[in-house]
């Protein structure tokens, strides 16, 4: 019988975390390379940053500030150093992580005459002694109504919708039905589905908004002038077997379970509420994981057909598949799998027990490959030009 | 293993199965108590044709739509992307 708690680690606000991350956070593309140098020197710390923190425009500009100041007060962070090239952009990152009670610091490039050694040895510094901090912090049991999942596909197969795809809807029903939340976002791969969503709506409005949504994507791929197929479905999915975008998207979708929709997420926002909810975002993973992170998500599902290693860098990320030669071939990749369902040997409720299983253990501190080799990150997508 | 199925069918109202190895061209399968002789070599998790479709007929998968087949499709024949058309992200 699964637990109906996981080990994890209280906050003063918000969500509990699956994890206790010292964050070493660059605002600004200038200061990245830096927080990468401060991060490599230090025990657990983890380095995220963005090619480009100033120039946004509009739309842009609101995601960006929206997702920093997320990334800085993310549940599964205790502690965040905040670098960028002035005060302007790194006092309001600050000011969320301090209003969220992290431990937070703040350093600009201004305020170390420029000197990108001296800005990394305080960094470092102040980094140091925040680790040393955290590892006091022992896990407490947390209901499971703390779980938020982030739940991806990426590099499927058919093996995807038919298995592993239904296999994480059956775990997100499990979730939301606990008092949890569970997101899907990619919304070309809503293409040829939007039924199986919009049926779900918790209200017509919210069918609607989905509905527009997914042609708002499709709009996007005609105005370019490319064709759907090789691009989504790539090359990758086409000749592992899956032919359309619907073909993908029925699969896709099974991500979601069966739960009522409570509502269309924008990038990175946080949902209003606990249940399952349904995020406006591009399918590409990197871009994908981290409007989940930004949402508050403290543990993402990540199935593949054919293989993926990456993982996001603040959601521990299981990858999972149903794919019997992928799931012999890639055993420092798969943190779950389930060929023997799509063999007919294991039925689709044993397997989700399992999953279920295995999300607690992850959320309890048993670790993902993707965490143990490092195969991870946090991408803010971006929507126009810089100036 | 000699009851493991080589096809499987998501939906009664499928016209196509998803096969669950590779199978060879001339193989007789048995999906849903019915034979279907497959036509061409077709790959692990691609797709077959139940039953002939025309050209413009909608290929159904999981009781839904994904796509029109762009010619005539025989019973038994390799389904994807050289027979079917994808009906979004076209121009109206």
């Amino acid at each position: 019988m699964t637990s109906s708690h996981f080990a994890g680690f209280e906050r003063a606000q918000g969500r509990a975390g699956t994890r206790n991350h010292t964050l070493i956070l660059s605002v600004t593309g200038l200061t990245t390379p830096t927080a990468r140098r401060v991060a490599d020197r230090l025990h657990g710390a983890i380095a995220l940053g963005t090619p480009h923190g100033s120039g946004h425009l509009g739309h842009d500009a609101a995601i960006y500030q929206r997702c920093m100041k997320a990334l800085a007060s993310h549940p599964n962070v205790g502690a965040v150093v905040v670098i960028g090239a002035d005060s302007m952009k790194i006092d309001p990152v600050v000011a969320a992580a301090d209003a969220a009670g992290r431990f937070v610091t703040g350093l600009c490039l201004d305020d170390h005459g420029h000197d990108a050694i001296l800005l990394a040895d305080r960094a470092h510094r102040m980094a140091a002694g925040f680790i040393k901090e955290l590892s006091k912090h022992k896990r407490q049991p947390i209901p499971l109504d703390q779980l938020a999942l982030g739940l991806e596909c990426g590099r499927s197969d058919p093996s995807s919708g038919l298995v592993a795809n239904p296999l994480v809807g059956l775990t997100a029903d499990a979730i939301v039905d606990a008092g949890g939340t569970a997101m899907i976002g990619e919304t070309t791969e809503w293409l040829g589905a939007e039924m199986l969503l919009t049926n779900r709506a918790a209200t017509p409005e919210i069918a609607d908004a989905i509905g527009a949504a997914a042609l708002r994507r499709e709009r996007m791929a005609i105005d370019a002038g490319i064709n759907l197929t090789y691009n989504n479905p790539s090359l990758t999915n086409i000749q592992a077997g899956l032919t359309t975008i619907e073909e993908k998207s029925l699969g896709a979708v099974a991500k979601s379970g069966s739960r009522p929709v409570q509502g269309l997420l924008d990038y990175g926002e946080s949902p209003a509420g606990a249940g399952l909810w349904v995020m406006d975002a591009p399918a590409y993973a990197p871009d994908s994981l981290t409007g989940f992170t930004a949402a508050g998500c403290n543990l993402a599902l990540f199935t593949t057909g054919v293989g993926n290693s990456y993982t996001s860098a603040l959601m521990p990320t299981i990858k999972l598949t149903a794919n019997t030669e992928t799931a012999a071939r890639l055993q420092c990749q798969l943190d779950f799998v389930a060929p023997d369902v799509f063999s007919g040997l294991e039925n689709m409720d044993t397997a989700a027990s399992r999953l279920l299983t295995q999300i607690v253990g992850t959320a309890s501190g048993e670790l993902t490959w993707g965490e143990i080799l490092s195969d991870y990150d946090e991408v803010i997508s971006r929507f126009g030009a810089s100036l | 293993m000699k009851d493991r199925l080589d096809a499987h069918i998501l939906s009664e109202a499928d016209n196509v199965a998803t096969v669950l190895r590779a199978v060879k061209a001339g193989e007789t399968l048995v999906i849903s108590n019915r034979l279907i002789q497959v036509m061409e070599d077709i790959p692990l998790c691609h797709k077959l044709a139940l039953g002939e479709l025309v050209a413009g007929s909608a290929i159904v998968k999981y009781g839904a739509v994904i796509g029109n087949a762009k010619r005539l499709i025989s019973t038994g024949e390799h389904v994807h992307v050289h027979n079917v058309e994808s009906r979004r992200g076209k121009k109206k």
